[in-house]
């Protein structure tokens, strides 16, 4: 019964990768290697990442909500950033659309992203003989995260791969990769400085994720239609 | 074809919103974590072969609030067989659980919610002056429960635990579950009792240990050993319904008391040569008396036989502690004999100034019969001259009054202690100084030689928080290294004599495990997560195909596969 619940979780939690990866072109062009390399590169950024949360950050005592602390974290933060610039731009990727390649690499990215932070404690909470909500959250929250990364690829891939995009959106697109990439941190301020409980906390990342999927779409096809 | 499939896609889209509604409702009443609290099995052993107790010790099963809910009473028994029933002893209908057990009813086990006030940890509480008459009918309730349950062979577990915040709270939402519906099974989610403990093992060769000390009269010239003796005994073991619990405040907790604050006494006045009385004092705390005085017998059988013979008379002090304003002196030889007139006339003039009421009750041993229900008729049985002094006015049956459940700290009274103390010690002395029947008061209230309140209380809040059933007590138990040190404190030649427990008795350990409550959630819950979470990552897929590829796309991939069956018929 609790190998069920077990199930249900994972379903949740890994299921919308797999159903995006072949419900969009994406399996028809083959870019499961773009996705490979974008999950190993986000392995190596969350180790740098470790390293310098470990240099830089004090261990805090209490779970209450320390800004210098924070902002420190978001900074580190910003090292996501600069990994999933490589992965977009330095990487050697076969010849897919930048249309494509974008999706693979936020898709990579997020399933890495889920592997590395919800797969172990599913595997160890989810099985146990008390149920609780969490695991069902958990999952929501790659859900979210999955969207976020996306966007945030997509609007990567707007910054540094193309080139003659109109004048007027650059300030809006910089503006929403910079909050796109500060989730994490206002998520975590959520959770710890207004002290919302989880439900709330998924729901915003929900609702917040889909609008910055909305958003970036927007402007994505915005760039794209003086090329065409 | 395009609408009916968009109108079937739509469906799902509202049934996985609804659904995430509901989770999002209902996790704030569900997101608890698991709970764990102490849970004290029921004694089981096998006397002579026969098997008595609760048989099991692992527990595993979904848990219900009553006997009799209303779909049990329908006929379905055997549904209770992998459920465990949690029973708060505060309503407890003593007349179905009888029927239950002496029928042999299967059930996955029991869960007896006792008072706080009955909590040997929770000792603190015990002053609840407003409670009084519930907790005396609870009491009278636990009696009769602990009789049912020790001396009943159940097939099941069974545990003791004690009312608290987190097992109410369990149990208020049980008894919501089982108002509303069936009881809880795998299907329909609920709380999980799992206690995980070993199969209970047997104990083997348990020992007794009796514990004697001395305070040695003074002799004018020839042997002490001339000198006659006189013994003050009590037993300090317990037997209850939940060993771990079995703690006897009363039966005998009050008596050990008793017997120490006189050692103290006495050894006052024996450490001043001019104050030492022409009498030895023997001092025994024995174990085993539940078990008809088993260690008293071993203890008195490897006394020197001369030794035992300068025994004029043995006092022995059961159950002293309650309040009540009357004692008795049991006696198995006849009233007019010398040593047991003198002890009665004693007692009686002490008492009378201390406003008790003291009656004499004779009650003649059979030898034939293996039951000792006083600890003076294994004196008696050696001929030696002992009385009783307990508040009890009958000779209780076998196994009870020796500590059970709702024998705790606030069914015993300082002052009462401090009162019997003072009965035993002043008539002894005396007897002992040849003042009898004068007024004079040796142990005055304020004098040097006062019995001391604060040194009865301290003693009876360790006995009172401590259980002491003699198997499951070590040879190096903490408590008898207590009670000897004591003992040696005050008297002389103190030795613990460690004994074979007779072999009628066979216990089983794992008296105490932790209990864990679950909740779990049902198989149907799980199913329709299941369904939701299918129906959404199809709705996903739908609307990313739609979106990326284009409706016709989706189409196509329901149709070919369709299309290819068609060729091959």
């Amino acid at each position: 019964m609790t190998i069920f619940h077990f199930f249900n979780c994972a379903i949740l939690t890994f299921g919308p990768h797999a159903v995006y990866y072949s419900a969009t072109p994406l399996s028809e062009y083959d870019t499961i290697g773009t996705s490979i390399k974008a999950a190993v590169v986000y392995l190596v950024t969350a180790l740098v990442k470790l390293v310098c949360l470990a240099t830089f950050l004090k261990v805090s005592e209490s779970d209450s909500f320390d800004p210098y602390q924070e902002l420190l974290k978001a900074l580190i933060g910003f090292v996501d950033v600069a990994g999933l610039y490589f992965a977009l731009t330095r990487l050697t990727h076969r010849n897919i659309s930048q249309n494509h390649k974008f999706q693979a690499v936020g898709l990579g990215w997020a399933f890495a992203d889920s592997v590395l932070h919800r797969l172990a404690p599913l595997w160890v909470g989810a099985r146990g003989l008390e149920f609780t909500w969490d695991y069902i959250f958990q999952g929501l929250e790659a859900n979210a995260n999955l969207v976020l990364s996306i966007s945030l690829a997509a609007l990567g891939s707007l910054m540094w791969l193309r080139k003659n995009k109109p004048k007027t959106l650059i300030p809006i697109i910089y503006a929403c990769a910079g909050i796109v990439a500060t989730m994490p941190s206002i998520t975590s301020y959520l959770k710890l400085g207004l002290g919302w409980h989880l439900p709330k906390v998924v729901g915003f990342e929900l609702f917040t994720s889909l609008v910055m999927a909305f958003i970036s779409w927007q402007l994505f096809s915005a760039c794209q239609r003086p090329s065409n | 074809m395009a609408k009916s499939q968009s109108s079937a896609l739509v469906e799902p889209v509202y049934s996985s919103l609804i659904a995430l509604l509901i989770l999002v409702t209902a996790c704030v009443e569900l997101c608890d974590a698991v709970t764990v609290v102490d849970v004290y099995r029921l004694v089981q052993y096998d006397l002579a072969g026969v098997p008595f107790g609760s048989r099991l010790a692992a527990l595993n099963h979904h848990a219900a609030s009553s006997l009799f809910s209303s779909s049990a009473a329908a006929g379905a028994a055997a549904d209770l067989s992998r459920t465990v029933l949690i029973l708060p002893v505060r309503d407890l209908n003593l007349t179905f659980i009888r029927e239950y057990i002496e029928e042999k009813k299967p059930l996955g086990g029991l869960l007896l919610l006792l008072p706080q006030v009955f909590n040997p940890q929770n000792i603190d509480s015990k002053d609840e002056a407003g409670h009084d008459s519930s907790v005396g009918i609870i009491k009278e309730l636990l009696l009769e429960l602990e009789r049912l349950l020790v001396h009943g062979n159940i097939p099941y577990p069974v545990y003791f635990g004690f009312e608290d915040d987190h097992v109410n709270a369990v149990l208020a939402d049980v008894k919501k579950n089982d108002v509303t519906g069936q009881l809880a099974t795998a299907t329909t989610g609920g709380y999980k009792l799992v206690v995980t403990t070993p199969e209970p093992k047997k104990i083997v060769s348990p020992t007794i240990a009796n514990i004697q000390g001395w305070l040695p009269g003074l002799r004018a010239d020839e042997d002490s050993n001339q000198l006659p003796t006189i013994a003050i005994v009590a037993s300090y073991d317990t037997f209850g319904a939940a060993p771990a619990l079995s703690v006897g405040s009363d039966s005998n907790g009050s008596g050990v008391v008793a017997l120490l604050e006189i050692a103290r006494l006495f050894s006052i006045l024996y450490s001043n040569p001019k104050t030492r009385g022409r009498y030895n004092l023997l001092f025994a705390l024995t174990s085993g008396g539940p078990y008809n005085y088993n260690g008293t017998q071993k203890w008195l059988r490897s006394l020197d036989q001369r030794l035992r013979e300068t025994i004029d008379y043995a006092i022995c002090l059961n159950s002293i502690g309650s309040i009540s304003d009357e004692l008795w002196i049991h006696v198995s030889k006849p009233p007019d004999n010398v040593y047991i007139k003198q002890i009665f006339e004693g007692f009686s003039s002490v008492s009378e100034e201390l406003g008790l009421k003291i009656g004499l009750k004779h009650k003649k041993i059979n030898i034939s019969n293996p039951r000792v229900a006083w600890e003076h008729e294994q004196f008696s049985r050696l001929r030696v001259t002992a009385a009783t002094l307990s508040e009890l006015s009958v000779a209780p049956e076998f196994l009870e009054s020796t500590g059970g459940l709702s024998d705790s700290r606030n069914s015993v009274d300082e002052v009462s202690i401090s009162r019997s103390v003072k009965l035993v010690a002043e008539s002894l002395a005396r007897h002992i100084y040849g003042q009898e029947g004068k007024n004079i008061n040796i142990f005055a209230d304020d004098s040097s030689l006062s019995v001391n309140p604060s040194y009865i209380r301290s003693w009876l809040q360790f006995l009172s928080t401590t259980p002491r059933v003699a198997p499951f007590l070590s040879r190096n138990d903490p408590l008898i290294t207590a009670l000897k040190k004591e003992l040696e404190d005050h008297t002389a030649e103190v030795r613990v004599q460690h004994e074979v427990l007779d072999g009628m008795f066979t216990f089983y350990d794992s008296t105490s495990s932790r209990l864990h409550i679950y909740q779990v959630a049902s198989v149907t819950f799980d199913l329709l997560l299941l369904l939701v979470l299918g129906s959404y990552l199809i709705t996903l897929f739908s609307f990313l195909v739609i979106t990326t590829r284009g409706l016709d796309d989706l189409i196509s991939l329901f149709r070919r596969p369709t299309s290819r069956k068609v060729k091959t018929t």
